[in-house]
Protein backbone atom coordinates (compact mmCIF):
# COMPACT_ATOMS: atom_id res chain seq x y z
CA UNK A 1 0.00 0.00 0.00
CA UNK A 2 3.21 2.44 0.48
CA UNK A 3 4.82 2.38 -3.19
CA UNK A 4 2.17 4.54 -4.88
CA UNK A 5 3.56 7.03 -7.11
CA UNK A 6 1.62 10.00 -6.40
CA UNK A 7 1.66 10.90 -9.82
CA UNK A 8 -2.35 11.07 -9.66
CA UNK A 9 -2.38 12.67 -6.44
CA UNK A 10 -5.18 15.35 -6.95
CA UNK A 11 -7.32 13.13 -9.18
CA UNK A 12 -10.02 12.54 -6.25
CA UNK A 13 -12.87 11.91 -8.94
CA UNK A 14 -10.66 9.53 -10.83
CA UNK A 15 -10.10 7.23 -7.12
CA UNK A 16 -13.47 7.22 -6.14
CA UNK A 17 -14.89 6.73 -9.70
CA UNK A 18 -12.70 3.28 -10.16
CA UNK A 19 -13.27 1.88 -6.47
CA UNK A 20 -16.70 3.15 -5.93
CA UNK A 21 -18.13 0.08 -7.68
CA UNK A 22 -16.49 -2.41 -5.30
CA UNK A 23 -16.96 -0.49 -2.23
CA UNK A 24 -20.52 0.18 -2.62
CA UNK A 25 -21.04 -3.13 -3.34
CA UNK A 26 -18.92 -4.46 -0.09
CA UNK A 27 -20.91 -1.89 1.58
CA UNK A 28 -24.34 -3.32 0.45
CA UNK A 29 -23.39 -7.09 0.35
CA UNK A 30 -21.02 -7.20 3.24
CA UNK A 31 -21.71 -4.45 6.01
CA UNK A 32 -25.29 -3.97 5.57
CA UNK A 33 -26.16 -7.97 6.07
CA UNK A 34 -24.34 -8.05 8.87
CA UNK A 35 -26.03 -4.70 10.79
CA UNK A 36 -28.98 -6.40 10.12
CA UNK A 37 -27.75 -9.72 11.53
CA UNK A 38 -27.38 -7.54 14.81
CA UNK A 39 -31.15 -6.81 14.45
CA UNK A 40 -32.18 -10.13 13.55
CA UNK A 41 -30.76 -11.86 16.78
CA UNK A 42 -32.56 -9.87 18.95
CA UNK A 43 -36.02 -10.78 17.13
CA UNK A 44 -38.01 -14.19 17.43
CA UNK A 45 -38.00 -14.99 13.51
CA UNK A 46 -39.42 -18.45 12.82
CA UNK A 47 -40.43 -19.11 9.19
CA UNK A 48 -42.65 -22.34 10.12
CA UNK A 49 -44.77 -19.67 12.64
CA UNK A 50 -44.90 -16.06 11.60
CA UNK A 51 -47.39 -14.68 13.58
CA UNK A 52 -45.59 -15.23 16.49
CA UNK A 53 -42.63 -13.06 15.04
CA UNK A 54 -41.48 -10.41 17.21
CA UNK A 55 -38.97 -8.06 18.94
CA UNK A 56 -37.69 -9.93 22.00
CA UNK A 57 -34.52 -8.01 22.93
CA UNK A 58 -31.59 -10.22 24.46
CA UNK A 59 -34.11 -13.37 25.11
CA UNK A 60 -32.04 -15.54 22.37
CA UNK A 61 -29.02 -15.31 24.16
CA UNK A 62 -30.40 -16.23 27.23
CA UNK A 63 -32.56 -19.00 25.62
CA UNK A 64 -28.49 -19.98 24.41
CA UNK A 65 -26.81 -19.70 28.14
CA UNK A 66 -29.66 -23.16 28.49
CA UNK A 67 -29.62 -24.48 25.54
CA UNK A 68 -27.57 -27.67 25.98
CA UNK A 69 -26.91 -28.27 21.87
CA UNK A 70 -25.69 -25.23 21.75
CA UNK A 71 -23.12 -25.52 24.81
CA UNK A 72 -22.26 -28.91 22.62
CA UNK A 73 -21.56 -26.89 19.61
CA UNK A 74 -19.32 -24.70 21.57
CA UNK A 75 -17.43 -27.54 23.15
CA UNK A 76 -17.37 -29.03 19.49
CA UNK A 77 -15.87 -25.71 18.04
CA UNK A 78 -13.55 -25.37 20.35
CA UNK A 79 -11.78 -29.39 20.35
CA UNK A 80 -12.15 -29.06 16.58
CA UNK A 81 -10.29 -25.87 15.93
CA UNK A 82 -7.46 -26.56 18.49
CA UNK A 83 -6.73 -29.93 17.15
CA UNK A 84 -6.77 -29.07 13.96
CA UNK A 85 -4.93 -26.11 14.28
CA UNK A 86 -2.34 -27.92 16.05
CA UNK A 87 -2.30 -30.46 13.75
CA UNK A 88 -1.68 -28.80 10.62
CA UNK A 89 1.23 -26.65 12.03
CA UNK A 90 2.90 -29.47 13.95
CA UNK A 91 2.47 -31.42 10.76
CA UNK A 92 3.54 -28.74 8.69
CA UNK A 93 6.71 -27.74 10.29
CA UNK A 94 8.00 -31.20 9.94
CA UNK A 95 7.06 -31.71 6.07
CA UNK A 96 8.82 -27.92 5.79
CA UNK A 97 12.24 -28.75 7.64
CA UNK A 98 12.37 -31.86 5.77
CA UNK A 99 12.60 -30.58 2.60
CA UNK A 100 13.40 -27.42 2.29
CA UNK A 101 16.84 -28.10 1.17
CA UNK A 102 15.21 -30.61 -1.31
CA UNK A 103 15.58 -29.43 -5.08
CA UNK A 104 14.14 -32.30 -6.85
CA UNK A 105 10.44 -33.37 -6.79
CA UNK A 106 9.38 -29.54 -6.17
CA UNK A 107 6.90 -29.72 -8.88
CA UNK A 108 5.45 -32.73 -8.68
CA UNK A 109 5.12 -31.94 -4.37
CA UNK A 110 3.80 -28.42 -4.52
CA UNK A 111 1.05 -30.02 -7.38
CA UNK A 112 -0.22 -32.64 -4.91
CA UNK A 113 -0.29 -30.72 -1.55
CA UNK A 114 -2.08 -27.89 -3.65
CA UNK A 115 -4.93 -30.22 -5.27
CA UNK A 116 -6.86 -31.12 -1.48
CA UNK A 117 -6.52 -26.88 -1.00
CA UNK A 118 -8.85 -25.94 -4.15
CA UNK A 119 -10.56 -29.14 -4.75
CA UNK A 120 -14.33 -28.63 -4.19
CA UNK A 121 -14.45 -29.11 -0.24
CA UNK A 122 -18.29 -31.20 -0.81
CA UNK A 123 -16.25 -33.66 -2.82
CA UNK A 124 -13.21 -33.67 -0.95
CA UNK A 125 -16.11 -34.22 1.97
CA UNK A 126 -17.95 -36.62 0.29
CA UNK A 127 -14.90 -38.63 -0.89
CA UNK A 128 -13.64 -39.68 2.71
CA UNK A 129 -17.15 -40.59 3.56
CA UNK A 130 -17.44 -42.98 0.86
CA UNK A 131 -14.18 -43.93 -0.56
CA UNK A 132 -11.95 -43.24 2.52
CA UNK A 133 -14.22 -44.43 5.78
CA UNK A 134 -16.61 -46.86 4.63
CA UNK A 135 -16.23 -50.13 6.87
CA UNK A 136 -14.62 -52.48 5.23
CA UNK A 137 -14.80 -50.98 1.48
CA UNK A 138 -13.01 -47.59 2.40
CA UNK A 139 -9.55 -47.67 1.51
CA UNK A 140 -8.54 -46.27 5.37
CA UNK A 141 -10.35 -49.08 6.78
CA UNK A 142 -9.16 -51.69 4.66
CA UNK A 143 -5.64 -50.57 5.50
CA UNK A 144 -6.51 -50.48 9.60
CA UNK A 145 -8.31 -53.89 8.86
CA UNK A 146 -4.97 -54.78 7.27
CA UNK A 147 -2.53 -53.47 9.49
CA UNK A 148 -4.29 -55.51 12.36
CA UNK A 149 -6.05 -52.94 14.40
CA UNK A 150 -9.40 -54.15 12.95
CA UNK A 151 -12.22 -51.99 11.18
CA UNK A 152 -13.53 -49.13 12.56
CA UNK A 153 -16.82 -46.88 12.91
CA UNK A 154 -14.94 -43.59 11.76
CA UNK A 155 -18.40 -41.63 11.14
CA UNK A 156 -20.58 -44.14 12.84
CA UNK A 157 -19.55 -43.05 16.60
CA UNK A 158 -19.70 -39.95 17.79
CA UNK A 159 -15.92 -40.08 19.50
CA UNK A 160 -14.53 -41.92 16.44
CA UNK A 161 -17.07 -39.03 14.20
CA UNK A 162 -15.11 -36.19 15.71
CA UNK A 163 -11.62 -37.47 15.27
CA UNK A 164 -13.09 -38.19 11.60
CA UNK A 165 -13.54 -35.10 10.38
CA UNK A 166 -10.77 -33.22 12.36
CA UNK A 167 -8.27 -35.60 10.54
CA UNK A 168 -10.24 -34.63 7.01
CA UNK A 169 -9.51 -30.91 7.77
CA UNK A 170 -6.11 -31.11 9.23
CA UNK A 171 -5.45 -33.54 5.43
CA UNK A 172 -7.34 -30.97 3.20
CA UNK A 173 -5.33 -27.45 5.36
CA UNK A 174 -1.76 -29.03 6.29
CA UNK A 175 -0.35 -28.05 2.75
CA UNK A 176 -1.19 -24.39 4.31
CA UNK A 177 1.00 -24.57 6.81
CA UNK A 178 3.61 -26.72 5.16
CA UNK A 179 3.52 -24.04 1.96
CA UNK A 180 4.11 -21.23 4.16
CA UNK A 181 6.98 -22.17 6.05
CA UNK A 182 8.73 -24.04 3.33
CA UNK A 183 8.39 -20.14 1.55
CA UNK A 184 9.49 -18.56 5.25
CA UNK A 185 12.36 -20.95 5.35
CA UNK A 186 13.10 -20.05 1.76
CA UNK A 187 12.98 -16.08 2.52
CA UNK A 188 15.26 -16.35 5.57
CA UNK A 189 18.80 -14.92 5.56
CA UNK A 190 20.67 -17.92 4.72
CA UNK A 191 24.52 -16.94 5.52
CA UNK A 192 23.34 -16.35 9.80
CA UNK A 193 20.72 -19.25 8.81
CA UNK A 194 24.10 -21.53 8.27
CA UNK A 195 26.49 -20.00 10.72
CA UNK A 196 23.73 -20.50 12.89
CA UNK A 197 23.65 -23.89 12.17
CA UNK A 198 27.34 -24.71 12.20
CA UNK A 199 27.21 -23.86 15.84
CA UNK A 200 24.77 -26.50 16.71
CA UNK A 201 25.14 -30.37 17.45
CA UNK A 202 21.85 -32.94 17.00
CA UNK A 203 19.32 -32.19 14.72
CA UNK A 204 17.09 -31.46 17.43
CA UNK A 205 18.86 -28.45 18.30
CA UNK A 206 19.09 -26.84 15.35
CA UNK A 207 15.44 -27.22 14.69
CA UNK A 208 14.61 -25.93 18.48
CA UNK A 209 17.22 -23.09 18.68
CA UNK A 210 17.78 -21.92 15.35
CA UNK A 211 14.55 -22.67 12.71
CA UNK A 212 11.99 -21.94 15.94
CA UNK A 213 12.73 -18.75 16.66
CA UNK A 214 13.26 -17.69 13.18
CA UNK A 215 9.80 -18.53 11.73
CA UNK A 216 8.26 -18.27 15.07
CA UNK A 217 6.46 -15.32 12.97
CA UNK A 218 5.33 -17.34 10.01
CA UNK A 219 3.63 -19.89 12.68
CA UNK A 220 1.62 -17.00 14.73
CA UNK A 221 -0.15 -15.61 11.11
CA UNK A 222 -0.74 -19.54 10.27
CA UNK A 223 -2.72 -19.91 13.75
CA UNK A 224 -4.56 -17.23 13.13
CA UNK A 225 -5.54 -17.71 9.42
CA UNK A 226 -5.91 -21.23 10.15
CA UNK A 227 -8.38 -20.20 13.18
CA UNK A 228 -10.46 -18.43 10.98
CA UNK A 229 -10.82 -20.65 8.39
CA UNK A 230 -11.53 -23.37 11.29
CA UNK A 231 -14.18 -21.41 12.47
CA UNK A 232 -15.87 -21.15 9.32
CA UNK A 233 -15.57 -24.61 8.46
CA UNK A 234 -18.75 -26.02 6.92
CA UNK A 235 -18.82 -27.83 3.82
CA UNK A 236 -15.95 -30.42 4.61
CA UNK A 237 -18.33 -31.33 7.61
CA UNK A 238 -21.41 -31.06 6.25
CA UNK A 239 -21.01 -33.68 3.23
CA UNK A 240 -19.24 -36.13 5.76
CA UNK A 241 -21.00 -36.50 8.59
CA UNK A 242 -23.85 -33.76 8.24
CA UNK A 243 -23.06 -32.77 11.84
CA UNK A 244 -23.70 -36.56 13.13
CA UNK A 245 -24.27 -38.95 14.54
CA UNK A 246 -26.42 -37.03 16.66
CA UNK A 247 -24.81 -33.91 17.63
CA UNK A 248 -21.58 -35.15 17.36
CA UNK A 249 -19.79 -33.02 14.91
CA UNK A 250 -21.83 -30.22 15.05
CA UNK A 251 -19.34 -27.31 15.37
CA UNK A 252 -21.06 -23.78 16.02
CA UNK A 253 -20.75 -22.66 12.15
CA UNK A 254 -23.10 -25.97 11.53
CA UNK A 255 -25.54 -25.40 14.30
CA UNK A 256 -26.13 -21.79 13.19
CA UNK A 257 -27.02 -23.34 9.56
CA UNK A 258 -29.44 -26.31 11.46
CA UNK A 259 -30.93 -24.01 13.40
CA UNK A 260 -31.71 -21.20 10.31
CA UNK A 261 -32.39 -23.80 7.63
CA UNK A 262 -33.47 -26.93 8.81
CA UNK A 263 -35.87 -25.23 11.62
CA UNK A 264 -36.09 -21.97 9.75
CA UNK A 265 -35.38 -20.31 12.92
CA UNK A 266 -33.91 -17.54 11.47
CA UNK A 267 -34.09 -14.99 14.45
CA UNK A 268 -32.21 -18.30 16.95
CA UNK A 269 -29.97 -18.77 14.12
CA UNK A 270 -28.58 -14.58 13.71
CA UNK A 271 -27.65 -14.58 17.54
CA UNK A 272 -25.65 -17.82 17.32
CA UNK A 273 -24.13 -16.02 14.09
CA UNK A 274 -23.56 -13.31 15.65
CA UNK A 275 -21.79 -15.11 18.08
CA UNK A 276 -19.56 -16.31 15.62
CA UNK A 277 -19.28 -13.29 13.82
CA UNK A 278 -17.52 -11.76 17.51
CA UNK A 279 -15.24 -13.92 17.94
CA UNK A 280 -14.20 -14.14 14.11
CA UNK A 281 -13.54 -10.36 14.55
CA UNK A 282 -11.94 -10.93 18.65
CA UNK A 283 -8.94 -13.31 16.62
CA UNK A 284 -8.44 -10.63 13.49
CA UNK A 285 -7.83 -7.96 15.79
CA UNK A 286 -5.36 -9.94 17.62
CA UNK A 287 -4.12 -10.46 13.72
CA UNK A 288 -3.99 -6.64 13.21
CA UNK A 289 -2.00 -6.32 16.49
CA UNK A 290 0.42 -9.35 15.46
CA UNK A 291 0.91 -8.06 12.41
CA UNK A 292 1.67 -4.88 13.60
CA UNK A 293 4.57 -6.17 15.81
CA UNK A 294 5.73 -9.23 14.76
CA UNK A 295 5.84 -8.78 11.00
CA UNK A 296 7.09 -4.96 10.25
CA UNK B 1 35.77 -23.70 -2.82
CA UNK B 2 32.65 -24.39 -4.31
CA UNK B 3 32.20 -28.52 -3.89
CA UNK B 4 33.28 -27.66 -0.47
CA UNK B 5 30.08 -25.54 0.26
CA UNK B 6 28.18 -27.60 -1.13
CA UNK B 7 29.05 -30.21 0.65
CA UNK B 8 28.96 -27.74 3.95
CA UNK B 9 25.44 -27.50 3.39
CA UNK B 10 24.49 -31.07 2.70
CA UNK B 11 26.32 -31.64 6.26
CA UNK B 12 24.10 -28.82 7.52
CA UNK B 13 20.70 -29.98 6.44
CA UNK B 14 18.17 -30.50 9.57
CA UNK B 15 16.59 -33.81 8.12
CA UNK B 16 18.44 -36.55 6.93
CA UNK B 17 18.46 -37.60 3.00
CA UNK B 18 16.83 -40.89 3.95
CA UNK B 19 14.32 -38.72 6.52
CA UNK B 20 13.46 -36.68 3.16
CA UNK B 21 12.40 -39.18 1.01
CA UNK B 22 10.31 -40.90 3.49
CA UNK B 23 8.48 -37.57 3.84
CA UNK B 24 8.34 -37.37 0.74
CA UNK B 25 6.86 -40.68 -0.13
CA UNK B 26 4.31 -40.28 2.62
CA UNK B 27 3.76 -36.83 1.29
CA UNK B 28 2.77 -38.25 -1.71
CA UNK B 29 0.72 -40.95 -0.53
CA UNK B 30 -1.16 -39.40 2.52
CA UNK B 31 -1.80 -36.37 -0.30
CA UNK B 32 -2.31 -37.31 -4.32
CA UNK B 33 -3.64 -40.49 -3.61
CA UNK B 34 -6.79 -39.74 -2.55
CA UNK B 35 -7.40 -37.86 -5.35
CA UNK B 36 -5.98 -40.36 -7.75
CA UNK B 37 -8.32 -43.03 -5.92
CA UNK B 38 -11.59 -40.79 -6.71
CA UNK B 39 -10.70 -41.13 -10.99
CA UNK B 40 -9.86 -44.42 -10.24
CA UNK B 41 -12.73 -45.14 -8.77
CA UNK B 42 -14.94 -43.55 -11.38
CA UNK B 43 -13.58 -45.54 -14.08
CA UNK B 44 -13.92 -48.77 -12.75
CA UNK B 45 -16.85 -51.12 -13.42
CA UNK B 46 -19.77 -51.65 -10.57
CA UNK B 47 -18.65 -55.14 -9.75
CA UNK B 48 -14.46 -53.97 -9.58
CA UNK B 49 -15.77 -50.72 -6.88
CA UNK B 50 -17.40 -53.32 -4.10
CA UNK B 51 -14.44 -55.71 -3.65
CA UNK B 52 -11.89 -56.45 -0.56
CA UNK B 53 -8.53 -56.26 -1.29
CA UNK B 54 -9.34 -53.15 -3.48
CA UNK B 55 -8.65 -53.26 -7.11
CA UNK B 56 -5.27 -51.45 -8.09
CA UNK B 57 -5.46 -52.67 -11.68
CA UNK B 58 -8.91 -53.19 -13.18
CA UNK B 59 -10.42 -52.69 -17.17
CA UNK B 60 -11.41 -48.88 -17.16
CA UNK B 61 -14.87 -47.97 -18.01
CA UNK B 62 -16.66 -45.16 -18.80
CA UNK B 63 -20.55 -46.16 -17.68
CA UNK B 64 -20.34 -44.66 -14.71
CA UNK B 65 -19.82 -40.79 -16.43
CA UNK B 66 -22.36 -41.82 -19.19
CA UNK B 67 -24.84 -42.56 -16.04
CA UNK B 68 -24.43 -39.20 -14.15
CA UNK B 69 -24.82 -37.07 -17.34
CA UNK B 70 -27.97 -39.05 -17.97
CA UNK B 71 -29.19 -37.81 -14.52
CA UNK B 72 -31.19 -34.60 -15.33
CA UNK B 73 -29.80 -32.97 -12.15
CA UNK B 74 -26.02 -33.44 -12.74
CA UNK B 75 -26.05 -32.04 -16.50
CA UNK B 76 -28.22 -29.22 -15.51
CA UNK B 77 -26.27 -28.61 -12.10
CA UNK B 78 -23.04 -28.47 -14.16
CA UNK B 79 -24.66 -26.33 -16.49
CA UNK B 80 -26.20 -24.19 -13.31
CA UNK B 81 -22.46 -24.00 -11.96
CA UNK B 82 -20.50 -23.34 -15.65
CA UNK B 83 -23.48 -19.65 -15.67
CA UNK B 84 -22.74 -18.78 -11.85
CA UNK B 85 -18.89 -19.13 -12.22
CA UNK B 86 -18.34 -17.50 -15.35
CA UNK B 87 -20.99 -14.48 -13.96
CA UNK B 88 -18.93 -14.09 -11.37
CA UNK B 89 -15.58 -14.25 -12.45
CA UNK B 90 -16.88 -11.88 -15.26
CA UNK B 91 -18.54 -9.04 -12.99
CA UNK B 92 -15.72 -9.88 -10.03
CA UNK B 93 -12.65 -8.54 -12.35
CA UNK B 94 -15.14 -5.56 -14.16
CA UNK B 95 -15.62 -4.20 -10.42
CA UNK B 96 -12.49 -4.93 -8.84
CA UNK B 97 -9.74 -4.60 -10.89
CA UNK B 98 -10.17 -0.85 -11.16
CA UNK B 99 -10.69 -0.60 -8.06
CA UNK B 100 -7.37 -2.40 -7.35
CA UNK B 101 -5.77 0.01 -9.58
CA UNK B 102 -7.10 3.47 -7.42
CA UNK B 103 -6.13 1.28 -4.49
CA UNK B 104 -2.37 0.36 -5.64
CA UNK B 105 -1.53 3.82 -7.41
CA UNK B 106 -3.91 6.88 -6.69
CA UNK B 107 -4.10 8.71 -3.98
CA UNK B 108 -7.31 9.61 -2.77
CA UNK B 109 -9.09 11.05 0.23
CA UNK B 110 -9.76 8.17 2.46
CA UNK B 111 -7.92 5.74 -0.06
CA UNK B 112 -6.60 3.80 2.99
CA UNK B 113 -9.23 3.64 4.85
CA UNK B 114 -11.40 2.21 1.94
CA UNK B 115 -9.01 -0.26 0.86
CA UNK B 116 -8.64 -1.56 4.48
CA UNK B 117 -12.69 -1.69 4.31
CA UNK B 118 -11.87 -3.82 1.67
CA UNK B 119 -9.66 -5.98 4.05
CA UNK B 120 -11.85 -6.40 6.53
CA UNK B 121 -15.22 -7.62 4.67
CA UNK B 122 -12.44 -10.68 3.32
CA UNK B 123 -13.31 -11.92 7.12
CA UNK B 124 -16.82 -11.67 7.83
CA UNK B 125 -17.90 -14.91 8.42
CA UNK B 126 -20.23 -16.56 5.81
CA UNK B 127 -22.89 -17.84 8.02
CA UNK B 128 -23.44 -13.90 9.46
CA UNK B 129 -24.30 -13.09 5.96
CA UNK B 130 -26.69 -16.01 4.35
CA UNK B 131 -28.89 -15.45 7.18
CA UNK B 132 -29.93 -12.12 6.56
CA UNK B 133 -29.48 -12.63 2.91
CA UNK B 134 -31.52 -15.64 2.95
CA UNK B 135 -34.25 -13.81 4.73
CA UNK B 136 -34.14 -11.23 2.19
CA UNK B 137 -34.17 -12.78 -0.73
CA UNK B 138 -37.07 -14.90 0.47
CA UNK B 139 -38.76 -11.57 0.94
CA UNK B 140 -38.29 -10.35 -2.47
CA UNK B 141 -39.06 -13.98 -3.91
CA UNK B 142 -36.16 -14.26 -5.24
CA UNK B 143 -34.29 -17.54 -4.64
CA UNK B 144 -33.40 -20.07 -6.86
CA UNK B 145 -32.18 -17.58 -9.27
CA UNK B 146 -28.61 -16.72 -10.85
CA UNK B 147 -28.73 -13.55 -9.49
CA UNK B 148 -29.14 -14.22 -5.84
CA UNK B 149 -25.96 -16.87 -6.35
CA UNK B 150 -23.57 -14.58 -7.74
CA UNK B 151 -24.09 -11.29 -6.22
CA UNK B 152 -23.22 -13.56 -3.10
CA UNK B 153 -20.47 -15.64 -4.72
CA UNK B 154 -18.95 -11.79 -5.44
CA UNK B 155 -18.77 -11.19 -1.95
CA UNK B 156 -16.21 -14.07 -1.28
CA UNK B 157 -14.47 -13.07 -4.65
CA UNK B 158 -14.01 -9.10 -4.87
CA UNK B 159 -12.34 -8.25 -1.69
CA UNK B 160 -9.96 -11.35 -2.44
CA UNK B 161 -9.60 -10.25 -6.01
CA UNK B 162 -8.89 -6.89 -4.85
CA UNK B 163 -6.49 -7.47 -3.22
CA UNK B 164 -4.84 -9.96 -5.37
CA UNK B 165 -4.68 -7.24 -7.93
CA UNK B 166 -3.26 -4.75 -6.14
CA UNK B 167 0.42 -7.15 -5.81
CA UNK B 168 0.13 -6.84 -9.42
CA UNK B 169 -0.41 -3.26 -10.21
CA UNK B 170 2.14 -2.58 -7.20
CA UNK B 171 5.05 -4.07 -9.08
CA UNK B 172 4.61 -1.95 -12.28
CA UNK B 173 7.32 0.11 -12.68
CA UNK B 174 6.57 3.76 -11.00
CA UNK B 175 7.15 6.35 -14.31
CA UNK B 176 4.65 3.29 -16.32
CA UNK B 177 2.00 6.12 -16.44
CA UNK B 178 4.11 9.27 -16.92
CA UNK B 179 4.41 9.01 -20.59
CA UNK B 180 0.68 8.60 -20.76
CA UNK B 181 0.26 11.70 -18.89
CA UNK B 182 3.02 13.94 -20.77
CA UNK B 183 0.83 13.01 -23.82
CA UNK B 184 -1.96 14.36 -21.92
CA UNK B 185 -4.03 11.05 -21.81
CA UNK B 186 -6.42 11.15 -19.41
CA UNK B 187 -6.24 8.73 -16.46
CA UNK B 188 -9.08 6.31 -18.12
CA UNK B 189 -7.59 6.12 -21.41
CA UNK B 190 -4.29 5.76 -19.09
CA UNK B 191 -5.53 3.16 -17.22
CA UNK B 192 -7.26 1.28 -20.00
CA UNK B 193 -4.46 1.62 -22.62
CA UNK B 194 -1.19 2.13 -20.61
CA UNK B 195 -1.81 0.19 -17.70
CA UNK B 196 -4.02 -2.61 -18.14
CA UNK B 197 -1.82 -4.46 -20.98
CA UNK B 198 0.69 -5.12 -18.20
CA UNK B 199 -1.27 -6.38 -15.76
CA UNK B 200 -3.18 -8.97 -18.04
CA UNK B 201 -0.92 -12.27 -16.83
CA UNK B 202 -2.27 -10.99 -12.95
CA UNK B 203 -6.09 -10.53 -14.49
CA UNK B 204 -5.79 -13.71 -15.59
CA UNK B 205 -4.68 -15.58 -12.05
CA UNK B 206 -7.03 -13.34 -10.65
CA UNK B 207 -10.03 -14.67 -13.18
CA UNK B 208 -8.67 -18.28 -11.85
CA UNK B 209 -8.99 -17.60 -8.29
CA UNK B 210 -12.83 -16.22 -8.66
CA UNK B 211 -13.59 -19.28 -11.08
CA UNK B 212 -12.51 -21.92 -8.55
CA UNK B 213 -13.91 -20.27 -5.65
CA UNK B 214 -17.63 -20.19 -7.10
CA UNK B 215 -16.99 -23.88 -8.85
CA UNK B 216 -16.66 -25.03 -5.76
CA UNK B 217 -18.75 -22.92 -3.36
CA UNK B 218 -21.47 -24.87 -1.37
CA UNK B 219 -23.02 -23.24 1.23
CA UNK B 220 -24.61 -20.22 -0.61
CA UNK B 221 -25.44 -22.66 -3.36
CA UNK B 222 -27.38 -24.79 -1.37
CA UNK B 223 -29.56 -22.18 0.47
CA UNK B 224 -30.07 -19.92 -1.94
CA UNK B 225 -30.64 -22.15 -4.98
CA UNK B 226 -34.08 -24.88 -5.70
CA UNK B 227 -34.63 -26.80 -8.63
CA UNK B 228 -33.90 -24.22 -11.35
CA UNK B 229 -30.43 -23.21 -10.36
CA UNK B 230 -29.12 -25.90 -8.54
CA UNK B 231 -25.12 -26.08 -9.02
CA UNK B 232 -23.11 -29.02 -9.26
CA UNK B 233 -22.03 -29.28 -5.72
CA UNK B 234 -25.19 -29.38 -4.71
CA UNK B 235 -26.41 -31.88 -7.16
CA UNK B 236 -24.00 -34.03 -6.52
CA UNK B 237 -25.10 -35.35 -3.14
CA UNK B 238 -28.39 -36.91 -5.05
CA UNK B 239 -26.59 -40.03 -5.33
CA UNK B 240 -26.13 -40.77 -1.79
CA UNK B 241 -28.49 -39.25 -0.15
CA UNK B 242 -30.49 -42.92 -0.58
CA UNK B 243 -29.78 -46.23 1.37
CA UNK B 244 -27.95 -46.99 -1.62
CA UNK B 245 -24.32 -46.09 -2.31
CA UNK B 246 -23.84 -45.21 -6.38
CA UNK B 247 -20.22 -45.04 -6.28
CA UNK B 248 -19.72 -45.16 -9.50
CA UNK B 249 -21.56 -42.22 -10.76
CA UNK B 250 -20.67 -40.00 -7.21
CA UNK B 251 -16.83 -40.19 -8.45
CA UNK B 252 -17.89 -39.61 -11.78
CA UNK B 253 -19.52 -36.38 -11.51
CA UNK B 254 -16.30 -35.42 -8.86
CA UNK B 255 -14.02 -36.00 -11.59
CA UNK B 256 -15.97 -33.99 -13.49
CA UNK B 257 -16.20 -31.45 -10.59
CA UNK B 258 -12.26 -31.24 -10.24
CA UNK B 259 -11.11 -31.72 -14.06
CA UNK B 260 -11.04 -27.99 -14.08
CA UNK B 261 -9.45 -27.15 -11.34
CA UNK B 262 -7.07 -29.42 -11.72
CA UNK B 263 -6.22 -28.09 -15.17
CA UNK B 264 -5.86 -24.97 -13.91
CA UNK B 265 -3.41 -26.09 -10.81
CA UNK B 266 -1.36 -27.62 -13.77
CA UNK B 267 -0.85 -24.61 -15.43
CA UNK B 268 -0.62 -22.03 -13.09
CA UNK B 269 0.23 -23.45 -9.22
CA UNK B 270 3.30 -21.03 -8.78
CA UNK B 271 0.78 -18.44 -9.20
CA UNK B 272 -1.91 -19.78 -7.11
CA UNK B 273 0.39 -20.46 -4.33
CA UNK B 274 1.37 -17.46 -4.06
CA UNK B 275 -2.18 -15.96 -4.21
CA UNK B 276 -3.08 -18.81 -1.56
CA UNK B 277 -0.45 -17.65 1.17
CA UNK B 278 -0.47 -14.11 0.46
CA UNK B 279 -0.23 -11.83 3.62
CA UNK B 280 1.90 -14.46 5.70
CA UNK B 281 5.13 -13.65 4.31
CA UNK B 282 6.81 -9.80 3.99
CA UNK B 283 7.46 -9.83 0.72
Amino acid sequence: MKNRSGLYASWERFGWTMSAPSVLFLVAMTSIPLLSLLVMGTWRIDLTNPMGNRWIGISNYLEMLQDSRFWNAAWVTAIYTVSTVVLQVALGLVMAVALFRQVRGQGLIRVSVLLPMILAPVVVGLAWRTLILTPEYGILDYLAISLGFGSKPWLGDPRWALASVIIIHTWQWTPFAFLVFLASLHALPQEPLEAALLDTKTAWQRFRYVILPMIRPAIVIVVIFRTMIALRAFAAIFSATGGGPGTATEILNLYAYRVSFNDLNLGYGAAVATLLLFLTLAISAIFFRMRGSVIS
Amino acid sequence: MFSFQARKRRSLMVASAGMTYIVIFILLLVWAFPVLWVVMTSLKMRTDIFVVPPKIMFKPTLEHYIEALKTQDILEGIGNSLVVASGTTILTLMIAVPAAYVFARVRFRFSTQTSFFVLFTEMAPPMGLIIPYFFLLNHLRMLDTYTGLIAMHMTLTVPFAIWLMITYFQDLPATLEESAAIDGASPFTTFLRVVLPNVWGGVGVTAIFAFIESWNEFLYAVVLTGSKTKTATVAIFGFLAAEESRWGPFTATGVMIMAPVIVMALFAQRHIIKGMTMGTTKG
